[in-house]
């Protein structure tokens, strides 16, 4: 038994030990803050992965309450793990962020959250 | 003497060996992160080892004895959609006169479960499978009560998270229930043994078994990364508070059994790491028959599709992109 305790400790040291530092891609935080209120219009949504993304199949849109898309360019992969999209003008009101991204270990993931702008 | 008290014991000892079994799966669907649970399984299909899983509890049997379980459970994806996984465990069962009498251990019979997802909508956090496991009659020591006959087990799958409601109802779209059923068949309807001490024959009726279950959790990180994000310290952020129920019925062939349902109500927390989670939960009895007083369940879960994405984490055959796209939802 004792030999076996040593064995798990061995293959599981090992196991977290050679790990590659890929996952899934999951949303780690953004700006503007998920869920939060900003009082004046941000120019660019940016979104922070736990993992390096593929930029080629990494997009994000940010829309207004009618559904109106509000970006003002293509989304862009900055340092492997940002996701940035700069946005028109936002006028006061709850805007929707839809973001689906691919991780370099080919995992897919997809989200959304809510942010405001004014109060 | 004492291996008379401790077979008749076994009848309501399988039930809890049962519940209390590893299970598996961790699933990512749309928003949604379901955690592997620790005494039920849940919906997803993914490349995992838990291990070990520890369980300590005290029997519902008269007398009633303690019970230390310690598993593993090893899945591995054969299509993107489809899994087997093999759960070996080993258990020690404590005579109940104390330290003067020698008790019982050795391995349960080995489980296979065959598990197929078969719905997932990213959009509704839904998803369902459908699996089959089979405890291999024989493969376990008869002295810990594994029984001599396959046991057959189908059993659906869901889980459901609440991030679809309106955001006037913020505060519950943390939330997520999962569950399961299954009916345990039993490849033999009666077992008969024959006690040489005595001289007595004993007829056993094998029941079979509704098996059930569910979980309510509360997701912390979908929280901090769809709902609100509060600035809190980055360990609360990886927290699943959660209420798991695992419960057995008896339904037909119970002349031995009864019908009484028994199982526990398990409340614990989860936390969930980008490679591990671990979790530890109460087994709290919901009757004398499931348990004498509260025992605890302890897991280190793996999730290897992680750990390992380019070899024994990824799918045997077909697509190798993990797709967070339904199947056959809209």
């Amino acid at each position: 038994m004792k030999s076996m305790h040593s064995f798990s400790f061995s293959a599981l040291s090992l196991l977290l030990s050679v790990a590659p530092a890929l996952a899934h891609a999951m949303l780690d935080h953004a700006s503007p803050r998920v869920g939060n209120t900003v009082a004046a219009a941000p120019k660019e949504v940016m979104l922070w992965f736990t993992q390096k993304l593929e930029p080629a199949f990494s997009s994000v849109e940010v829309r207004n309450e009618q559904g109106v898309v509000m970006n003002a360019g293509k989304a862009t992969v900055v340092g492997g793990t940002q996701l940035r999209v700069s946005v028109k003008t936002l006028p006061p009101g709850t805007y929707r962020v839809i973001w689906r991204v691919l991780s370099v270990d080919t995992h897919r993931t997809q989200g959304d959250f809510t942010f405001r702008v004014g109060q | 003497m004492f291996s008379r008290h401790l077979r008749a014991a076994l009848c309501g000892a399988v039930a809890t060996l049962t519940s209390v079994g590893p299970t598996l799966s961790h699933e990512i669907v749309g928003n949604r992160f379901f955690p592997a649970t620790l005494t039920i399984d849940d919906p997803g299909v993914n490349d995992e080892l838990a291990f070990p899983t520890v369980s300590i509890s005290k029997t519902g049997d008269d007398p009633s004895f303690k019970q230390l379980d310690v598993s593993a459970e090893f899945a591995k994806r054969i299509t993107d959609d489809f899994a087997i996984s093999v759960a070996p465990t080993w258990s020690r069962l404590y005579a109940p006169g104390g330290p003067t009498m020698n008790g019982a251990s050795g391995f349960q019979n080995l489980a296979t479960l065959f598990k197929y997802r078969l719905f997932k909508s990213p959009e509704h956090e839904f998803v369902m499978s459908a699996g089959l496991e089979i405890e291999w009659g024989r493969t376990g020591a008869q002295g810990v009560g594994a029984e001599p006959f396959n046991v057959y087990t189908p059993t659906l799958f869901f889980g459901k998270g609440f991030g679809d409601l309106p955001t006037s109802l913020n505060w519950a779209r943390p939330f997520a229930i999962t569950g399961q059923v299954g009916y345990s068949i039993p490849a033999s309807k009666q077992t008969v043994t024959f006690d040489p001490d005595t001289g007595d024959v004993d007829t056993e009726f094998n029941p079979r078994v509704l098996v059930w279950g569910g979980s309510l959790q509360y997701s912390m990180p979908y929280l901090k990364s769809a709902v609100v994000d509060l600035g809190l310290p980055d360990f609360f952020n990886h927290l699943i508070p959660i209420v798991e129920a695992s419960l057995q019925t008896p339904v037909s062939n119970t002349f031995s059994s009864g019908t009484v349902t028994t199982g526990t109500i398990n409340p614990g927390i989860l936390w969930v790491g980008r490679y591990f989670q671990v979790g530890v939960e109460a087994l709290i009895p919901v009757n004398r028959q499931s348990g004498t007083s509260v025992g605890v369940i302890a897991q280190l879960h793996l999730y290897l599709d992680d750990i390992f994405p380019n070899s024994i984490g990824r799918p045997l055959f077909g697509n190798s992109i993990t797709s967070g796209r339904p199947k056959f939802g809209n």
